[in-house]
């Protein structure tokens, strides 16, 4: 099968004061049309495996290959296909939406024409049309999120990164966001995403990786993990004293088994 | 190389759209303060205060202290740009990043900023060059010469402020080699009195701080005197090292 995004035994260890093993062999890959869910607690290692992805921090060993081109000996013919939206808010405040748009798109190497094309097309998709002139700084949180997936998605690439982009939004813009992550998958994008949300997760991803400590504890389908890991089909619990819910069982029991039980050992 | 030289153009060409954008607020930034300057000290000081000896040659202090400005716009504007705005764009709007995660690398990035930077305070100058040579104060073809070295100097103050805002943890820690490094310089450097009036061991300090053997390039070149070679050294010397120290120190915050 042709891979999108190959990583393949990534480790990466912090130098300095304190040697840090963040991430210690972590492989797999995405297919175009897919959506990969890489899923952890804080500090697990997910976003240094990220920040080594799109090719910003260099990997102490391991490799990543985005359409075939290494990300660290090939960065610019690897980034040329590679769209990333990080998880800290990185949009240049200096600009208005449309503009922010169409600089990023230079980055690209995309003709003017082909900028402004694409802009009218993401800012009509991303409901920001009517923001076009205004100024980043005077959008809400969740517009500034859209934007910056959109700005992510400005030279259409084969790949898409997207480290938590739907914390902090309200549930109709993080709809607004799985349509638009579900139409890309249709159209055979590969698409990274990390999140803390169960639910998203479950929901959107093909399949699922569960990292902790800097590894891979179990990579499957949502479904699978949840076979695998939850024993009952069904999970009864007492939600409030003398009230029981039951519900079946989801991604969220086996983040906590799988995890929870890794960081209790680790606390040991 | 041409694909890094496309890329740093790309980064240039985006402070050059916010320069443009605020097109009154850049102008004023970049101009009104020399100008302030040179109305207060040109014209005001002046006329209480007779002719500086520079190189041997007598000249009035309106033309001394105006060419002083030529080194002030380069070390301010260069240092300021660099240290608060690089400090701005890497911490609060980290678009540092946001750029470099594009076929951009952070090593062009990085040069973009500072060829800007160098590029905003070299404008600077060459406004009080060009004041200066209105007013028959400066050589006007010395003048024509010494614009395209103010980028130079400027590179290398721009170089400092990226230096110093790769190693600040808060904005405000700014201010301690501003005060404590780039005021000093600028007010014992030789841009408002001639560098034998001073203690002689004052005099060496600033000889090993980059702003004055710029000042006296730009003496130099402006009223015809003759210009020592260990100028054109130091100017080479701090032209190399604060850039490319800066570049790997700012490198080093961010990549990890």
């Amino acid at each position: 099968m042709v891979t999108a995004l190959e990583v393949n035994a990534l480790v990466k260890h912090y130098k300095g004061r304190q040697k840090v093993e963040a991430v210690n062999g972590v492989s797999f890959s995405v297919s175009p049309g897919q959506i990969f869910g890489l899923l952890g607690p804080n500090g697990a290692g997910k976003s240094t495996t990220i920040n080594c992805i799109i090719g910003f921090f260099p990997p102490t060993s391991g490799t990543v290959q985005v359409m075939g081109y290494d990300v660290h000996t090939e960065p610019k013919k690897a980034r040329q296909l590679l769209g990333v939206c990080p998880q800290e808010d990185t949009l240049d405040t200096d600009f208005t939406v449309r503009d922010q748009l169409e600089r990023h798109a230079t980055f690209f190497k995309m003709t003017k024409a082909e900028a402004k094309r694409r802009t009218d097309e993401l800012l009509e998709r991303f409901n920001l049309a009517e923001k076009a002139k205004e100024n980043v700084e005077s959008l809400s949180g969740g517009m500034r999120r859209r934007l910056q997936v959109a700005r992510a998605l400005i030279s259409s690439p084969k790949v898409l990164v997207l480290d938590e982009p739907t914390t902090g939004l309200d549930p109709d813009a993080r709809r607004t966001l799985w349509d638009i992550m579900e139409e890309h998958r249709a159209e055979g994008l590969a698409i990274l995403l990390t999140t803390h949300y169960m639910e998203e997760a479950e929901r959107l991803c093909d399949r699922i990786a569960l990292i902790h400590g800097g590894k891979i504890l179990d990579e499957n389908t949502p479904r699978a993990l949840i076979d695998k890991h939850v024993a009952k089909e069904w999970i009864e619990e007492e939600i409030r004293p003398g009230v029981k819910w039951k519900r079946p069982a989801n991604l969220e029991d086996v983040y906590l088994s799988v995890t929870g039980s890794k960081l209790a050992a680790a606390e040991a | 190389m041409g694909e890094t030289f496309w890329a740093i153009r790309c980064v240039y060409f985006r402070y050059l759209a916010v320069f443009r954008k605020n097109v009154l607020y850049s102008l004023m930034t970049t101009i009104v303060e020399p100008m302030l300057y040179l109305l207060s000290f040109g014209f005001g000081l002046a006329t209480m205060i007779n002719e500086v000896g520079v190189g041997g040659k007598m000249i009035s202090y309106r033309a001394f202290v105006l060419s002083g400005f030529v080194g002030q716009s380069v070390l301010f504007q260069g240092f300021f740009e660099a240290a608060y705005g690089g400090f701005i764009r890497m911490y609060y709007q980290k678009i540092f990043k946001a750029m470099a995660t594009t076929p951009v690398t952070l090593d062009e990035v990085l040069w973009g900023e500072l060829t800007w930077d160098a590029t905003k305070g070299t404008l600077s100058a060459g406004m009080v060059l060009l004041i200066g040579s209105i007013l028959g104060d400066f050589n006007p073809w010395g003048a024509l010469i010494l614009f395209p070295l103010c980028y130079v100097f400027c590179f290398i103050f721009a170089g400092l402020g990226l230096w110093v805002s790769s190693l600040a943890s808060t904005i405000e820690q700014l201010a301690y080699p501003q005060y404590l490094f780039v005021f000093p310089m600028f007010l014992f450097g030789g841009v408002y009195f001639p560098m034998d009036r001073l203690p002689p061991i004052v005099g060496k300090v600033a000889w090993a701080l980059p702003l004055t053997p710029c000042l006296e390039i730009t003496r130099g070149l402006l009223f015809n005197v003759p210009i020592g070679w260990y100028c054109w050294a130091l100017v080479a010397f701090w032209a190399v090292v604060l850039p490319w120290t800066s570049h790997g120190a700012m490198k080093r915050r961010l990549v990890k």
